[in-house]
């Protein structure tokens, strides 16, 4: 008990940057629209527009620029039949820098391997992704993942594995440790510090993921359905901290997540993806205004059209997707 | 300390003595020459014990192994470590290993002693040998079980591929590894006493053979009583090692076994 109120003590501290976000805000609706925003359908121009920009690399370096650029990229997979899956058909995605970008879509349309392929992971079968102008051939400090599964260190405690990555980065260990220390509180799990990963809930494993991930402050996070294995209440929760320490730190953030409610909640743009290939269906932004507060907007009729629109189009696409 | 600790604690002491109770009906009612009492062997171990010479032989033996092992598991670790997340490495050495696996390594103590004589480098050899299989093949099988996303997280925190190695599939292959060690310590005092046993000339299988020729049974089974000690000893140790080393790893059992 104690613990969630000290956590929402220190989150009150970001609201007084307020005029960054601001700037921010107004930053992003300077920001050129999204012309892939009008639909499929309108999809194959932007598909031309791009394909002359990929001749000639070199991009405009606004201040608010694009960070992540997808280009036309394809994902083929080998399955064990010998058949050719194609998990990813022709993706092409631009996310401008600071942004909080979701992608929805139903089970196996391929969110985890687009997530992948912008981690360096995984290089895509054709097309290319790229990092401020850079191609991306690996992974890097830069892009910060939180894996569907975890993937926690079982032979670290929880402090071992949130000091992972700032030691790596050569961090001193004190200071090392007293971030960590911060961010295990904030995530919750203060007085769990010296626990094993065997010796947490799923839930309790997924905070200390996006702990551990944080600690060495990637530009970008991947985050893979981070909250998922969460109950209503942590999960309420940390979409709040997520949220602050977003407008903080202006990170860009591509999450992914199978819950609209979530998606309209926290992001700029809500890439709706649909399956069997998996294509992007569309995109849509979001415009709520921010710093945003979950009992506000719950009762704001715009964010409830977003979710009753996004939802209805999610039904259609999980249906388009069923025969092929 | 509970009824039920007690008797657990109590349990090995309790099964040692009724063998050796066995043991010794069984010798009075047979009566024969080459099987001693059991009290007959026991007073005997002092004697070796006692015997200078005796003790420089056992020293040189569990010297042997110590090297042997050692040396194996320097060796074999990394290289089950390198098979099982390279699948080049894996194809180059798998054919090999096979072939190796099934030999007996004592079976190719004559040709060794053949090209490196009869001392300590052969049976030290062969010792390495009868170690390595099995923790090349628990590092093997470890390396290659670990989780793909464990490794993608270090790369993104900046580790390199030989970073990744020993910081990441080391540590989390440990528990296997360890298995693997511990099936390889057991061989070294099999192979250890074998050796000594082929190429006769000092250690403790040397002193149990020579006594055997001579016909000095108690010695013999004195000898049996306190390799097997050792092996014990050894065992026990390393179990304790290797507890503490993956105690992050272990389940706990703080209900009892449905079958103890
Ligand atoms: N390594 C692989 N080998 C073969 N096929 C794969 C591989 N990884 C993914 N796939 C296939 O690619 C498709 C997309 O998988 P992916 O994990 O990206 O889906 P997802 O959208 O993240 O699903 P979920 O929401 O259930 O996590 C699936 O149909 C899956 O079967
Ligand atoms: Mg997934």
């Amino acid at each position: 008990m104690k613990a969630r109120q000290n956590g929402r003590g220190s989150n009150d501290a970001p609201h007084g940057c307020a005029n960054d976000s601001l700037s921010g805000r107004l930053l992003a609706k300077l920001m050129p629209l999204n012309p892939r925003a009008s639909g499929t359908e309108g999809g194959m121009t932007v598909v031309s527009a791009r394909s002359s920009e990929w001749v000639r690399p070199v991009t405009q370096q606004d201040p608010a620029s694009a960070i992540i650029e997808i280009d036309r990229v394809s994902q083929v997979f080998q399955t064990s039949a010998r058949k050719d899956h194609v998990a990813l058909s022709d993706i092409s995605l631009t996310i401008e820098e600071g942004a909080f970008v979701s992608i929805l879509g139903p089970s196996g349309c391929g969110k985890s391997t687009l997530l992948y392929i912008v981690g360096g992971f995984v290089s895509p079968t054709s097309g290319a992704a790229r990092m401020k102008g850079q191609a991306i051939t690996g992974p890097g400090p830069d892009r910060g993942p939180v894996f569907q599964e975890f993937a926690l260190f079982p032979w670290k405690t929880v402090l071992g594995n949130v000091m992972y990555g700032p030691r790596q980065q050569g961090v001193r260990a004190a200071e090392a440790e007293a971030q960590s220390r911060a961010l295990i509180e904030m995530v919750g799990l203060k007085g769990y510090e010296n626990f094993y990963p065997k010796e947490l809930s799923g839930g309790m494993k997924q905070r200390v993921a996006l702990a551990r991930t944080l600690a060495y402050h990637p530009e970008v996070l991947l985050m893979d359905e981070p909250f998922g294995a969460l109950d209503a209440h942590t999960r309420t929760r940390l979409q709040n901290d997520l949220l602050n320490i977003w407008e903080r730190d202006r990170k860009t953030v591509l999450f992914v997540t199978h819950s609209v409610d979530e998606a309209v909640f926290l992001s700029d743009k809500v890439v709706m993806m649909s399956k069997s290939p998996g294509r992007i269906r569309q995109v849509i932004d979001i415009d709520l205004p921010r710093p945003r507060r979950r009992n506000e907007l719950l009762l704001d009729p715009r964010y409830q059209k977003y979710v009753v629109d996004i939802e209805r189009m999610f039904d259609e696409s999980d249906q388009a997707g069923a025969p092929a | 300390m509970s009824a039920a600790g007690m008797t657990k604690r109590a349990a090995p002491v309790l099964a040692c003595i009724g063998l050796l109770v066995v043991w010794q009906v069984a010798s009075l009612a047979l009566k024969n020459d080459s099987f001693p009492t059991a009290i007959g062997a026991m007073r005997a171990i002092p004697d070796i014990l006692g015997d200078k010479e005796s003790l420089i032989n056992i020293l040189a033996s569990l010297r042997r192994m110590a090297m042997g092992f050692g040396a194996a598991v320097l060796v074999s670790i990394p290289l089950g470590l390198l098979m099982g997340r390279s699948a080049a490495v894996a194809a180059f050495f798998n054919p090999l290993l096979m072939v190796i696996y099934p030999v007996p390594k004592a079976a190719l103590m004559p040709i060794i002693m053949l090209w490196l004589g009869v001392g300590d480098i052969t049976k030290t050899l062969v010792i390495f040998l009868g170690v390595s299989l099995p923790v090349i093949y628990h590092s093997f099988e470890g390396a290659k079980a670990v989780e793909e996303k464990m490794l993608w997280s270090g790369a993104a925190m900046g580790l390199s591929p030989v970073q990744r190695l020993v910081r990441i599939v080391l540590p989390a292959a440990l528990p296997e590894i360890l298995t693997g060690c511990r099936t390889g310590l057991v061989l070294a005092l099999i192979t250890m006493i074998t050796s000594e046993m082929i190429a006769r000339q000092s250690g403790a299988g040397n002193i149990l053979f020579n006594a055997l020729d001579m016909g000095q049974y108690e010695t013999v089974f004195a000898m049996i009583i306190i390799v097997g000690a050792m092996g014990i000893c050894l065992d026990a140790i390393f179990e304790r090692v290797r507890a503490r080393l993956v105690r992050w790893s272990e389940p706990q059992f703080d209900m009892p076994l449905s079958f103890s």
